[in-house]
């Protein structure tokens, strides 16, 4: 049913009113025929017939005039909106122009909205994601940093425990060499003693070289700068030589030692011979110091182009902690308690890496310790077959006491021997330890005048030796001579503190001022 | 000289900035202030060609931004002789929207000339589009501008780059 008459005509005239619509007819040229409506608002009055309608209004150029077509929200260049639509009628074509002003400024303003959202959303989904890229980069670098300090830390410590170390470990061959020296040129030394005392600081200077050579040695190969020299050579008769130059060391503590070659081990091999030796010494002078009873064995066999070197020996063994620890520089394991510089494994394992090889270690505290090497090295010719073991007869430990006595207690054999020929000149009669736990007992049951007392020692230690004496009710005074620093609460411990390298004839003299 | 008029429409992702690129192209101007088009904007401006003896009258058609175009945009594109594609330089996102808009007008109108205008180059700090990704896109596509419509860095080679390529390719069809 149509609308009433009024109704269409008021909606007509409402459309009119708000649209005011201007047609015009064209060609096919676009051209104009015959205008209709007002022209003012859309900036095309006054146009004359036949104008190609692209110049005033070229927002007709490129679009088709033969089919009916509808544009929204156009904006002329003179800044008016209109909707156009095109109607094409017997070859020309209809053009009619809307007024969309006030409906375009509505949704404009809607949409201007809309975008100004989605920038900020965009913009703040950006800040986020750097956001997020700062906190992953702040993580990183703190990680960074964390792993830098904690490297920083391990080698700050690693520098302080090596200057104590080092401090300690020159302090005693220095000692010797020192107090030796000038027992040599003191007037009335027999001849005898100078031959000893000469011997002794030349046995101190050789082990103040190596300590020397160890350091040099750790300092290069953390350098890189230590190259490998292969060549061809007797692996037999390395095997002897180190072995005739570990035997009579183990044979000195009372320790068996043996040495086996397996058959497959060819007589001659390309390898790096100095540092192949360096890395048996190292394995066999670590086993023959920290053993105590029984004996260590020297194993060698060959598989598969790799030259496997054992040493097992029945000393105190290495806990599991410290079986991580042992291998990094200037670490001892704890309670071991001997000399040293700390990098005797360091550099053997360094080594062995350096020859593409690997270490492993096996040990449960208690029950000894064997340490195996496996280093790829190229077969010269021939093998050989297993060698008998060398057994060196076992030293005993030595100790006396006299009516005026003295305890002493040091690791270093040498400072032992050059105060017990102080003390024994003057006459008094020595008892020796060189353990803590051991001095303990003996100063207890001999009940010596006084006891001289080194700190850095196996077992305790002197400082907690010299507490537990008094705590068990050993009244004599207790004398501290030692290489380390000691702090004054430690220094309590003492009657009196004498620091390595001391005046020995100072020391006797306050030895003789305490025990008369 | 020879009169000649063509159609060129401007497209790509709302606000990078092809309105300030037109206004830039046409009057040498700029506004810092964003005024989001609804519809079209129409433009003109003749570029002159000596060499060629052509007087190029442009018809630029600002289309509205947008990520996809439906039936009303597809409209205003119908007759155009060459398109400018714009995106932002701060943001990626809008220049594979240029790349997927391309796809679709050429899908449905064929092939035309085109330039391609990475704008705001006066924000390049804040760019998130890396020199390799737009070294591909000119492989892929060639014209390819760096363009700022704030200080008019290669905004009028591009478009007047875009002009020639309209000739050249009229000229190869007649």
């Amino acid at each position: 049913m149509e609308l009433p008459a009024r109704v269409v005509e008021f909606l007509q005239n409402e459309f009119l009113g708000h649209a005011r619509p201007f047609c015009f007819l064209i060609d096919q040229d676009y051209r104009l025929i015959e205008s209709w409506g007002r022209a003012d608002w859309c900036g095309l009055a006054g146009i004359d017939l036949a104008t190609d309608m692209r110049g005033p209004a070229p927002y007709l150029t490129g679009v088709p005039i033969t089919e009916v077509q509808e544009f929204e929200f156009i904006e002329t260049p003179s800044r008016v909106v209109v909707n156009m639509h095109v109607i094409p009628e017997n070859g020309h074509c209809y053009i009619v122009l809307l007024d969309a002003q006030q409906i375009h400024a509505s949704i404009q303003s809607k949409q201007q909205s809309v975008n100004e959202l989605r920038l900020m959303h965009a913009s703040q989904q950006k800040l986020i994601r750097r956001q997020r890229d700062l906190i992953s980069e702040l993580v990183e670098t703190r990680s960074e940093l964390d792993h830098h300090r904690r490297e920083a830390e391990r080698i700050s410590a690693n520098k302080s425990r090596f200057i104590a170390m080092m401090s300690h470990e020159f302090r005693t061959p220095l000692a010797a060499i020192i107090n030796y020296a000038d027992l040599a040129t003191e007037e009335g030394t027999s001849r005898n003693d100078v031959q000893k005392s000469i011997e002794t600081i030349s046995r101190s200077a050789k082990h103040l070289t190596s300590l020397v050579e160890a350091v040099l040695d750790d300092a290069s190969l953390d350098a890189g700068q230590l190259e490998l020299r292969e060549d061809d050579f007797n692996i037999v008769s390395l095997l002897h030589d180190v072995g005739s130059m570990m035997a009579p060391l183990a044979a000195e503590k009372g320790l068996s030692f043996a040495t086996y070659i397996d058959p497959d081990v060819p007589k001659v091999v390309i390898a790096d011979e100095v540092r192949l030796r360096q890395i048996m010494i190292n394995l066999l002078g670590n086993a023959v110091k920290f053993t105590v009873d029984g004996g260590i064995e020297l194993k060698t066999s060959y598989n598969d182009g790799r030259l496997i070197v054992t040493v097992s020996d029945t000393g105190p063994g290495i806990s599991m902690d410290d079986q991580e620890r042992v291998f990094e520089a200037f670490e001892r394991g704890s309670g071991r308690g001997e000399t040293g510089a700390g990098l005797g494994l360091t550099i053997t394992l360094r080594l062995v890496e350096l020859m593409r090889g690997e270490v492993s270690l096996d040990s449960t505290p208690g029950e000894g310790c064997t340490v195996s090497v496996h280093i790829p090295v190229l077969a010269g010719e021939d093998s050989v077959s297993a060698s008998a073991p060398i057994l060196p007869a076992p030293s005993q430990d030595m100790f006396a006491s006299n009516p005026l006595s003295v305890l002493i207690c040091d690791d270093d054999a040498d400072m032992i021997a050059l105060v017990e020929h102080y003390l024994h000149r003057s006459g008094y009669g020595l008892i020796t330890s060189s353990d803590s736990a051991e001095a303990i007992s003996k100063a207890l049951k001999y009940e010596p005048d006084l006891v001289l007392m080194d700190c850095n020692l196996p077992g305790v230690g002197g400082v907690t030796a010299a507490r537990v004496l008094r705590d068990r009710g050993y009244e004599k005074p207790i004398v501290a001579l030692t290489a380390s620093k000691l702090s004054a609460e430690e220094q309590s411990a003492f009657t009196l503190f004498f620091r390595k390298p001391a005046s020995m004839p100072e020391l006797l003299s306050e030895i003789k001022r305490l025990t008369h | 000289m020879t009169p000649v008029t063509s159609k060129v429409c401007v497209v790509g992702d709302f606000a990078v900035g092809k309105t300030s690129v037109i206004e830039r192209f046409v009057n040498n101007q700029f506004s810092g202030k964003y005024l989001s088009t609804v519809g079209v904007k129409i433009d003109t401006k003749e570029i002159e060609f000596p060499d060629l003896g052509v007087a190029h009258k442009l018809v630029i058609w600002d289309v509205a931004g947008s990520d996809e175009f439906g039936h009303t945009e597809f409209a205003y594109l119908r007759g155009a002789s060459g398109y400018i594609f714009v995106a932002d330089g701060t943001r990626q996102a809008t220049l594979a929207v240029v790349e997927h808009l391309h796809g679709q007008i050429t899908q449905k109108y064929g092939p035309a000339p085109f330039v391609l205008l990475v704008n705001k180059r006066d924000l390049v700090s804040d760019w998130s589009v890396s020199d390799d990704y737009l070294d591909a896109l000119t492989k892929a596509y060639g014209n390819v501008y760096r363009t700022s419509a704030k200080t008019g860095d290669d905004v009028e080679d591009a478009i007047t780059r875009l002009a020639e390529l309209i000739v050249d390719n009229d000229i190869q069809g007649s």
